[in-house]
């Protein structure tokens, strides 16, 4: 039977593994920037095996412990599988180590993407073994997330009847009061089990294409049509860690000010305009391929404009509007879920203008492009779920935050801002991304942004610690009430 | 006259020589058309199977999945092109064709299906929507022919087929998740 401990052990497992990922990723991270800025000699060919398992590393992570934020309070309204997130995370841990053998011990080094043909066409960088070690890696990995946002998909279904219910289209037409309209953590999991469970449908075919293309080389792909599903996957996928996330701001900013933040038709239109712009704004990753249509080309560019509007805006504007003057109490969690609104809103800046398609021509292909999704990603969507660490420790244990927690916290707003920063100027200055060596103009900002990682990555090992800590707490107060519950006398 | 003599009568129509030769001269027709039919024949004959061995199904397909473990496996041995081939050159194939499709595929189909829950659907819905996709590819970008007994122009036609089916899934997916189901979602 399921119980509220139970629901959060599995909740407390995601995040502990996505932590941890994320620190080691941070390493790699660290060691690709000491490399192109000379500070160290790392071979190409390890550069690059990095650069795979950086890239696969943090999203898989992110999105596994996003995807906990999201099981913790979806579940606070529907009925979740909890044999389903235990498959999940077995296959979650499967795929990481069949990802691993396959970039470590197999020398794969496709980046993130494996673009079609890249994974057969490896000029004998790597074999036949390392590939298929990558790529069914990541269809075991994607297996557990499709299986997730299905039970998601029915649980959301089997309470609200549908996914339009889901997403409040019946209070959108007038069929419903607003006050009847779904709770927020209801509307993202809705939005996010529809984009993503279509990114993974994409992403498994794919994957399979170039399995079969890297077992047998006659059958090939049409390489548009691989790289459009590709990056309908990739794209999504990553793109759904923050709306995954943002339900911990959600969820805990109103708490925290006590003031209620219900959603209203602003809210639900914003959302289900999020979710048809999710879905079609992956073709600004292919605003250099001449050959694809043209219109796709501008509803790439006009849409990636207005999807950073809808949610973004009635998001940040509402977590403006719940905390001013609310008199809310700064902890870590809310100083982080608060601090993720910046990380979100400055960090989608850089996307949008890289969405343009003049822009596009010159800066796609500079670490202009990692300036975006470092700031996106680090200060917006995994800062939301470390704030959700902080308030799950809070409430679930009487374990206190220290003075090296709010410093961390500082260092760790700096760092993320000095990378993304030092990203952004190598874009300006054309330094061209996935580079193993720079020449010497562009090293600077790369030497800077490691030391700036290297504090970033001590500031989540200060915020997974405690977590950790926050576990072992709970499990010697369970242990304690199971002792005491066993010594009463009959 | 009830379902499963529908069925019986659905295979008894499949089975005589000049119906299958019509369906197997053309790769379509007897990849899209004469295959889901045999499966559907089991199926609607599936409730008699059920009555007549309920101790059968009770003790070896209690919640449905080893059946529909069987049904994925025997579709998915009829999706490689080698075993169409097979069918068409050796008789013992083309038995077990006819035989495995009705009574391994649609029966235990036809048992499973009201046994497993929405996930399970969910999950067979969208492992299918991808594979017949990758079907679809298959067929159509193929560089040679496939089967011996079949022209490259027919297995084209045979992966548009597929592509077709796999929008028609696609859009009852769509329609399914967007229209009020609160009754009809199990666990």
């Amino acid at each position: 039977m399921e119980t509220v401990k139970s629901r959060n052990n599995l909740v407390v497992s995601y995040l502990t593994v996505g932590g941890v990922i994320i620190i080691a990723m941070m390493v790699f991270g660290v060691l690709m920037l000491l490399t192109q800025g000379g500070v160290i000699d790392l071979a190409p060919a390890a550069f690059y095996q990095f650069l795979t398992i950086h890239g696969t590393g943090m999203v898989g992570a992110a999105a596994l412990a996003a995807a906990g934020v999201m099981a913790y309070f979806l579940s606070q309204y529907v009925q979740l599988s909890q044999k389903v997130m235990r498959v999940n995370l077995a296959l979650f841990l499967t795929g990481v180590v069949m990802v691993i053998i396959g970039v470590f011990s197999f020398k794969y080094a496709s980046a993130w993407t494996f673009l079609y043909p890249l994974p057969q066409l490896s000029a004998n960088a790597w074999g036949t073994i390392g590939a298929l070690l990558y790529l069914f890696g990541m269809l075991i990995l994607g297996a557990g997330f499709l299986l997730f946002y299905l039970d998601s998909g029915r649980a959301i279904m089997k309470k609200y009847g549908s996914l339009a219910k889901g997403l409040g289209w019946d209070v959108i037409a007038g069929k419903k009061s607003e006050d009847d309209a779904p709770p927020k953590a209801v509307i993202a999991s809705t939005m996010v089990t529809i984009v993503n469970v279509t990114a993974l449908t994409a992403g498994s075919a794919v994957l399979i294409m170039n399995v079969i293309n890297v077992i047998n080389p006659a059958f090939t792909v049409d390489p548009l049509l691989a790289k459009n599903l590709t990056y309908a996957f990739g794209h999504i996928f990553a793109n759904s860690i923050i709306y995954m996330a943002v339900i911990a701001v959600y969820e805990i900013l109103p708490r925290y000010a006590n003031r209620p933040w219900k959603a209203n038709r602003v809210f639900l239109i914003a959302w289900t305009m999020s979710t048809v712009f999710t879905l079609l704004i992956y073709t600004h990753h292919l605003l250099m391929d001449s050959v694809m249509p043209t219109w796709t080309l501008i509803l790439g560019q006009a849409l990636s404009y207005a999807n950073g509007l809808p949610v973004l805006v009635v998001t940040a504007y509402g977590a403006l509007m719940v905390v001013y003057k609310s008199g809310i109490k700064w902890d870590m969690a809310s100083s982080l879920l608060y601090l993720s609104m910046f990380g979100w809103v400055v960090g989608v800046v850089p996307a949008i203008v890289d969405a343009t398609i003049v822009v596009n021509h010159v800066m796609h292909n500079t670490k202009w492009v990692p300036g975006h999704f470092h700031m996106y990603m680090a200060l917006g969507a995994c800062t939301m779920f470390f704030g959700f660490m902080y308030y799950l420790a809070k409430e679930d244990s009487d374990i206190k935050e220290n003075a090296m927690n709010r410093i961390a916290f500082v260092a760790f707003a700096l760092a993320i801002v000095s990378l993304s920063g030092s990203f952004l100027v190598s874009g300006a200055l054309s330094t061209p991304r996935r580079w193993a060596t720079h020449i010497p103009e562009w090293m600077g900002p790369a030497v800077f942004g490691a030391v700036a990682g290297v504090f970033a990555m001590l500031a989540v090992t200060v915020f997974v610690i405690h977590f950790i800590r926050y576990i072992n707490k709970r499990r010697h107060n369970v242990h304690l009430e199971k002792t005491s519950h066993d010594e009463k006398p009959a | 006259m009830g379902k499963p003599m529908f069925g019986a009568l659905l295979f008894g129509l499949l089975v005589i020589p000049p119906v299958r030769h019509l369906m197997e001269s053309v790769m379509i027709v007897h990849m899209l058309v004469q295959i889901p039919l045999l499966i559907l024949a089991g199926f609607l004959m599936a409730g008699f199977f059920r009555k007549s061995f309920q101790r059968f199904w009770f003790v070896w397909n209690e919640n449905g999945v080893p059946g529909m473990l069987l049904v994925v496996i025997i579709v998915l041995y009829w999706l490689i092109p080698r075993t169409i081939d097979a069918s068409l050159e050796n008789w013992s194939m083309e038995w077990f064709k006819f035989i495995s499709l009705p009574f391994l595929a649609g029966i235990p189909l036809g048992d499973s299906w009201g046994k497993i829950g929405t996930l399970t659907k969910s999950i067979i819905m969208f492992n299918l929507i991808p594979m017949l996709g990758l079907m679809a590819w298959l067929y159509i970008d193929a560089p040679v022919r496939v089967c011996n007994n079949y022209l490259e122009a027919e297995q084209k036609m045979l992966g548009w087929g597929f592509l077709m089916i796999t929008a028609g899934c696609i859009i009852y997916m769509l329609q399914y998740a967007f229209t009020d189901r609160s009754d009809a979602v199990s666990e």
